[in-house]
């Protein structure tokens, strides 16, 4: 298959070495993943196999300490504290498996809360984030405080709330960590929709591999290498295609 | 945009969490209450004590013997004035000296029936109202220079001994027997006065003392006693504090004394002085007040400073979805200040309140000034400003991975 997609994420010879007093973690160790545009990926991985802190770089929350990334085109290791925060908030959608919504914060505000910090009008932000919550099925729902949810809930304002400022791509931590499986295959279709329909790129890191088979391809973690990568059944049937030569020795 | 998201977003943790916010409040509540509380007073205070001044008029001029100059606090005959003295010094300054007179009071008795009141007869010039502006006739007249020559009995007599005695208002013709040091008179009411009531009088118990005016000459036993005592009122636009020493310097010359042997007081210096005292107690108390304050600061840190661990999580979420260092330190800078704003609003608000009673205990006019009630309310605002530095900074400065990780 031709391969004319564009390169949204591209990691090159990545690693990350924490420092603990004299001991020194090697977290992730020459990483090199390239996700295209309109992707549906998977990581899996037991914890402590480094899919977090990959997640956590490749989420603009932290730095690698060697190699690179580039997030739509720009190099993001050399980025200021500040410049990051602008790309996370334009670039990136986060949910997260504890759903982080604030509160005492209606499910609304808590939507509108990226658009704040992407200084959208008002009115524009009011619509916007009332849309996007009707979009998630939670149109009823709106003036609700997070422990007026249940989890589901919780999550699909989460998953509103990571698409507020349209981000190219949508990271989903652990997304169903925390919820029940009716509620989890709801959200994980609520994924699937926003990528088959709406094209968003959409990466979600797991253990399970249940909700790994929701997307098209499945990068595996252990020890902070790549260890496997293969296509789902579902990407077979959608006609994914693996960028191949990621996968460590 | 982002600072009224910060403004609503600082109301709706406070209002989350109201009784500790209250609490945290209570220190610059007291503070800032307490410093307006004390500023209005000693404004209302220094503004009644004003009005009473300026009831004794501009022009007043009291002229007496520097006490501190005399030996063996002796004050020598030779320094007395006599009446023909004083109407040669009122006509050697004719035209800046409008009115002059001995100074002479003396208590005294007087019996209406069974009704009896105590008096205290000031001896006066002629057209004493025109220059004591905290009088007004309401009925009949003020006494004048013929009273004065004719050395006659009569007496200008006050609205409410007029009441006490006679039980009616109008009793000038009536007569009223009193009794002084000199024997017993009678005084025939020629007019009545009014007089504002007056602060130093609204302090005063006990029996009241009636003031009673009349002519000086009828104020002690001898008319031609002599005095060391002038009351002087010079003219309009004329400043009785420069002219004073041409007077004194004049007066020393005709009774042979050396420079300096007679001194003045204005209404002008004595009001200077007053205020002087009350601006140094202010100033004392308001040293107590900003210690409050201060503490009341130290309070907002600390609330601020546990708001900040306790939302560990909620910064990580901020600034996972793309708040910069800034906008978390604006946030809680903000909430530190608008804290401590509402604490000096409310504390401003008390302050009034508690000065307005304290006015209304002592029947004097309150006073607020704007700049005051403005300056508490931006050094609240300081306040929280200074103390919630720490707080935000801390909070600007979390790790987001970390602080998302924060249980």
């Amino acid at each position: 298959m031709e391969n004319n997609r564009k390169e949204l994420i591209k990691v090159r010879h990545l690693g990350k070495t924490y420092k603990n007093g004299k001991l020194e973690v090697e977290a992730l160790k020459d990483i090199n993943i390239t996700v295209y545009e309109g992707e549906f990926v998977a990581i899996m991985g037991t914890s402590g196999s480094g899919k977090s802190t990959l997640m956590n770089i490749l989420g603009c929350l932290d730095r690698a300490t060697v190699g690179s990334y580039e997030l739509e085109g720009i190099e993001t290791t050399k980025r200021t504290d500040d410049e990051l925060s602008f790309i996370r908030n334009q670039k990136i959608g986060f949910v997260f498996q504890s759903f982080n919504l604030i509160p005492r914060t209606t499910a609304l505000a808590n939507v509108e809360l990226p658009m704040i910090y992407g200084k959208v009008g008002t009115e524009e932000r009011h619509e916007r984030a009332a849309e996007l919550l009707k979009m998630v099925g939670l149109g009823e729902r709106v003036h609700h405080m997070p422990n007026e949810l249940s989890g589901g809930q919780k999550q699909r304002v989460a998953i509103a709330r990571a698409l507020a400022n349209n981000p190219p791509i949508i990271f989903a931590d652990e997304p169903t960590g925390n919820l029940d499986s009716a509620s989890s295959v709801e959200i994980m279709e609520i994924f699937t929709r926003l990528n088959r329909e709406l094209g968003n790129t959409v990466i979600v890191v797991t253990h399970e591999p249940d909700i790994a088979e929701f997307t098209d391809r499945v990068l595996v973690f252990k020890d902070g290498r790549v260890v496997d990568e293969h296509l789902t059944a579902k990407g077979i049937e959608n006609g994914a295609s693996l960028p191949y030569g990621e996968v460590n020795e | 945009m982002l600072f009224i998201e910060n403004i609503k977003l600082a109301l709706i943790a406070i209002r989350s969490n109201k009784m500790r916010s209250f609490l945290t409040m209570l220190g610059i509540i007291i503070g800032i209450s307490s410093v307006i509380a004390i500023t209005s007073i000693g404004d209302s205070a220094k503004g009644a004590i004003s009005d009473e001044f300026e009831g004794m008029g501009a022009g007043y001029l009291y002229i007496y013997p520097n006490y501190a100059m005399l030996e063996d606090n002796y004050l020598p005959a030779e320094a007395l004035f006599s009446l023909d003295e004083i109407e040669a010094f009122r006509e050697r300054f004719e035209g800046e000296v409008l009115y002059a007179a001995p100074y002479r009071t003396t208590s005294g008795k007087a019996k209406v029936g069974r009704t009896d009141a105590k008096f205290s007869l000031y001896g006066v010039g002629p057209d004493y109202d025109d220059f004591y502006k905290a009088i007004h006739m309401e009925y009949g007249r003020m006494v004048n220079s013929k009273d004065i020559e004719a050395v006659k009995p009569m007496a200008v007599v006050d609205i409410r001994a007029a009441k006490k005695l006679f039980g009616k208002e109008n009793i000038v013709g009536e007569k009223i027997a009193i009794e002084t040091y000199f024997g017993l008179r009678e005084f025939s009411v020629v007019g009545v006065y009014s007089q504002k009531k007056s602060f130093l009088s609204g302090l005063s118990f006990g029996e009241p003392t009636y003031t009673c005016y009349v002519p000086f000459t009828v104020a002690s036993y001898d008319p031609e006693e002599p005095s060391y005592y002038i009351e002087t009122y010079v003219a309009p636009g004329i400043d009785p504090v420069t002219v004073s020493d041409k007077y004194c310097r004049w007066l020393e010359r005709l009774k042979k004394q050396e420079e300096g042997f007679y001194i003045v007081e204005t209404a002008q210096a004595q009001l200077d002085q007053i205020n002087g005292i009350l601006g140094k107690l202010a100033i004392a108390i308001g040293a107590i007040a900003a210690i409050s304050l201060l503490v009341g600061g130290i309070g907002i840190m600390n609330i601020m400073l546990v708001s900040v661990t306790e939302r560990t999580r909620e910064i990580g979420i901020r600034k996972s979805l793309g708040a910069r260092t800034k906008d978390i330190l604006t946030q809680f800078l903000i909430e530190a200040m608008i804290l401590s704003v509402i604490g000096g609003i409310i504390g401003t608000a008390l302050g009034i309140g508690i000065a307005g009673i304290g006015m209304a205990v002592t029947h004097m006019r309150l006073v607020i000034n704007p700049f005051t009630v403005l300056i508490a309310v931006l050094f609240s605002a300081a306040v929280g400003l200074l103390f919630g530095v720490f707080p935000a900074k801390k909070a600007a400065r979390l790790d987001p991975i970390e602080a998302l990780r924060y249980e």
